[in-house]
């Protein structure tokens, strides 16, 4: 997978969708690459929270991703 | 107080960063006879209750003590725990599955003398700090989940509730009565975090009241499509709300015969809290277990559906337990689970016996594995 | 003096089990009377906070916390489990309560260093109040700040060698029965595949990989100690092929009533005299022993080792030696669908360094999950789901009665088009050559 290619397009996505949600789960990445095997996007998207890109959150029982500082939870969570 | 730095650089947490090494290695933990006769066990006994002897083929013996704990434990126990090691196993002990505390040595005496140590500490408040315990056929400790003491969905508390049973339980933690070990599971709420779903004895706190609806706050705190994701049951969908003062807000609506009161939106929506003093409370179910001696592994079967929650001593939920297992370590024979001993006599003379009220939330209704509960043959008893 | 009055707290500080009220309001003093002179970094009261609010719970029947989805420590998913009070202004101790989960070690052995180091980092850095352990094995340090999980763990990995544990959609942390460390039961090195499975999977442990959580537990034999059969994805339960070793001379001490029978388990009240053919021969599940004649003979082809006998006479018999285990997967507590029991997949496999077949198991049903799961869809679901046929085909299995408890009593088969001779592609013309319309 080309990693900046494959960047760019999780992040047209989030932005996308930015106007009903800000956290997805992994298994909403894999669509949008159905070339690649699940193990190769999960690899590109922890590595997106490494580079500070995207950030977890993590429901305790699941974790979601979404763009670093994007939703309502900081907020409500006191953590802005 | 000042702030002390670890040497973390929060602009740079990528220096020096060290991750993914895993826990300790266990053998750098493990007491020297351990080390030396580890994989040579032949045999084991337990002189008496909390007590265990092991036999190595090389002939070496290792006393253990096993006594009970709170699982929630400050650290000032946990030193002391660490004082009562250092004087009496070379600085060593272990925990058990079950929240249990080992003190192993090599020789009697020394066991004898730990014993009579552990025995002597008493909390404040006049509680035992360690008592021993907890082995062969009797009760062991009861696991559990968080509760009131830090989980934000509990339908009851989980330290409590312990305390509470334990005490009720005590002679049979001393002692090893039973027609065959018994277990005792706590998890407050229904995702069991616990999973108790295999206990002789669970304690399931449950929620009866579906969520609130903060709606004035709600679309400000929450994102709607995440709580309708949320919930198992598609029982929560979106919805414009007036508010009392004529606004109409973003929010939600909840189907409430769907709501099977998980909480799961209460996760992902703080304007969705579902807590409620009278709604909560706890079930029992009894009659699992997960070895294969003799029979397969079961899960508990519900047998009371409701029981309020009784702070600070839930005198209604022990006494029902206590009942249950008097009864069963009289009737049963030996060997014979509390589950086994259910089968055997058959789920309809075990609601007599134990006298509990049978009624219509005992019989399965959840999807298709319902039907393989109910009597599809002439066979019963009156 | 208290900070807050906690009446019905105090209620459970009497009776013999040990108070966790009791602990909680030592540790409350001590750190109140701080004679270490430690500087601690969040609230010194955070002790007495948790009292009131305890107490508050008590009186009220409602818990008092909210969940926290954001914290954690950088580039790890799981670990740190966020909790704010929501009453933060009358315990402001507690506005912040996080979790942090630390791998514990293997059969939980410890020694007093490197618990007492974990009892200074929790003294200085959080509220001195543990989980020994966490329902999944984790040691569970409760209580801290946002602005110290970093540095406690920069102090664990730097300064002890010791990592995090799993929460979310990752590998939670796996667990072991003590094993052969101390217990003649283990058919196999618990401790040593649980250990290696932790490191060869830390990216799994540590960042979401999976459509849901993920467990492996680890039982030395069928007793199951740890419970892996109802609690874990994949559940590694030691056993063995060949005959379970017979010492006929202890068999008669205990015939005799020379050695207390099961292990003294039952010494608690007087059973009678030990009778062999009652309380062993005839609970036998398959019935393959015989008692005859003073000798003791087990039809090794039949036993499904169930571990009563050698419950029952530890020192007469013993474990085979050609020993292994079975890899039992999909089990899970009842949300949502209704708990599961973990189903047999592998039979038999020997536990052999660097345990390369289990790892292919592992990894082609971790693909499959992957691949299919939906969100928040366990293991166990995804089999029930899409079918035991597809978990074989995932993993290559070949399927064998030892799979079931018994065939399927429905003939609904789903032939596959290239199970059947000619596949189904017919000449409809032909067909009707021989049958009118």
């Amino acid at each position: 997978m080309d990693t900046e290619a494959g960047e760019k397009k999780i992040l047209e996505f989030l932005e996308k969708k930015s106007k009903s949600k800000s956290k997805f789960y992994l298994k909403d990445f894999n669509a949008l690459f159905p070339e690649d095997k699940p193990r190769a996007v999960k690899n590109l998207a922890n590595d997106m929270v490494k580079k500070e890109i995207l950030e977890y959150w993590s429901s305790g029982s699941t974790t979601l991703y979404g763009k670093k500082g994007a939703g309502k939870q900081a907020a409500a969570e006191h953590e802005d | 107080m000042a702030f002390i730095s670890s040497g973390y650089n929060p602009d740079k947490p990528m220096e020096n960063r060290i991750t993914d090494i895993g826990p300790k290695k266990y053998d750098e933990f493990y007491p020297p006879i351990i080390k030396a006769n580890k994989g040579k066990w032949k045999y084991h006994e337990i002189l008496e209750p909390g007590v265990l002897v092991h036999v190595s083929e090389t002939g070496d013996k290792v006393f253990t003590v096993r006594c009970g704990g709170a699982r929630l434990m400050s650290i000032t126990h946990i030193r002391e725990m660490c004082d009562i090691a250092d004087k009496h196993c070379g600085g060593h002990l272990r925990f058990t599955t079950r929240n249990n505390i080992e003190f192993m040595t090599d020789s009697l005496d020394k066991a004898n003398a730990l014993k009579q140590d552990l025995e002597s500490r008493k909390f404040a408040g006049g509680s035992f700090k360690f008592p021993v315990g907890g082995t062969g056929a009797g009760i062991t400790n009861i696991v559990h989940t968080q509760g009131w003491i830090h989980c934000h969905t509990p339908a009851t508390d989980a330290s409590g509730p312990v305390k509470a049973a334990m005490d009720v339980l005590f002679d049979d933690f001393k002692s090893m009565r039973l027609p065959a070990h018994l277990r005792v599971s706590l998890a407050c709420c229904l995702n069991m975090c616990g999973a108790v779903h295999c206990s002789d004895i669970a304690i399931l706190g449950y929620h009866r009241k579906p969520p609130m609806l903060d709606h004035e706050y709600l679309d400000k705190m929450c994102e709607i499509p995440l709580a309708i994701a949320a919930c198992p049951t598609a029982a929560i969908k979106p919805a414009k709300v007036e508010l009392p003062n004529g606004k109409t807000v973003k929010s939600v609506a909840v189907k409430n015969e769907r709501c099977m009161f998980c909480g799961n939106c209460y996760t992902m929506c703080p304007s969705m809290p579902l807590a409620d003093d009278v709604g909560d409370g706890i079930v029992l179910m009894v009659g699992g277990k997960v070895s294969n001696r003799i029979s397969a592994p079961k899960f508990s079967k519900v047998v009371v559906a409701f029981i309020p929650n009784e702070a600070p001593r839930w005198p209604t939920t022990t006494a029902t337990i206590k009942k249950i297992v008097d009864i069963y370590a009289k009737d049963a024979n030996k060997y014979e689970r509390l589950g086994e001993w259910a089968e055997r006599i058959g789920w309809e003379r075990f609601f007599d016996k134990c006298e509990i009220d049978f009624t219509h939330h005992l019989i399965d209704d959840f999807r298709d594995p319902a039907y393989y509960t109910w009597r599809q043959t002439t066979q019963f008893k009156f | 003096m208290a900070k807050h009055a906690t009446p019905l707290l105090d209620q459970l500080e009497s009776g013999p089990w040990p108070s966790f009220v009791s602990d909680l309001k030592q540790e409350a003093e001590v750190r109140a009377k701080n004679e270490k002179g430690v500087e601690y970094q969040i609230p010194q009261d955070v002790c007495d906070d948790l009292l009131g609010v305890m107490e508050l719970s008590f009186k009220q029947g409602r818990t008092h916390w909210k969940h926290g989805g954001i914290v954690g420590v950088f580039g790890y998913g799981g670990g740190v489990i966020g909790r704010y009070c929501d009453q933060p202004e009358m315990f402001p101790g507690v506005a912040h309560f996080h979790t942090m989960r630390i791998n514990q070690p293997g059969g939980k052995f410890y020694n007093t260093k490197f618990l007492r180091e974990l009892c200074d980092l929790w003294d200085l850095r959080g509220s001195g109040l543990t989980n020994m352990h966490g329902s999944t094995g984790d040691i569970v340090l409760l209580g801290t700040t946002t602005p110290q999980l970093e540095e406690i763990f920069h102090t664990i990995t730097h300064d002890m060698n010791q990592d995090l544990g799993g929460s979310g959609s990752n590998l939670r942390t796996p667990a072991d029965c003590i094993g052969a460390a101390r217990c003649e039961y283990a058919c196999y090195d618990t401790q040593a595949l649980c250990y290696d499975l932790t490191m060869e999977y830390q990216d799994e442990l540590h960042r979401p990989a999976f459509p849901y959580k993920f467990k492996f537990k680890f039982d030395g034999c069928p007793n199951c100690c740890v419970a892996s059969i109802a609690r874990s994805d994949m559940s590694f339960i030691g056993t063995w092929k060949d005959d379970i070793r017979i010492d006929e001379k202890a068999v008669a001490a205990y015939v005799g009533g020379e050695i207390p029978p099961n292990a003294g388990a039952h010494s608690g009240r007087d059973w009678g005299k030990f009778n062999i053919v009652k309380e062993v021969i005839d609970l036998c599940p398959t019935k393959c022993m015989r008692y005859e004649g003073g000798k003791l003979s087990i039809n090794t082809k039949e036993c499904t080792r169930c571990m009563h006998c050698i419950n029952v006479m530890p020192q007469a018999l013993r474990i085979g030696n050609d020993r292994g285990v079975s890899i039992l997967v999909g089990a899970k507590a009842p949300i949502l669908d209704g708990a599961q029991m973990g189903s047999l997949l592998v039979p038999f496999i020997k536990v052999e360094e660097p345990y390369d077949e289990i790892k292919e198991v592992i990894e082609a049903i971790w693909d499959w999950w992957m691949e299919e799961g939906k969100n928040r869809e366990r293991l166990g679901e995804l089999i029930k789901r899409q079918g035991f046929q597809k978990l074989l085909e995932a993993t290559g299995i070949k399927p064998m009665p030892q799979h079931v408890k018994e065939p399927r009593s429905n003939p609904y088969i789903f032939w596959k088009e290239e199970e059947v001779d000619g596949g189904w592609q017919r000449d409809i013309n032909e067909f009707r050559k021989h049958h009118q319309r």
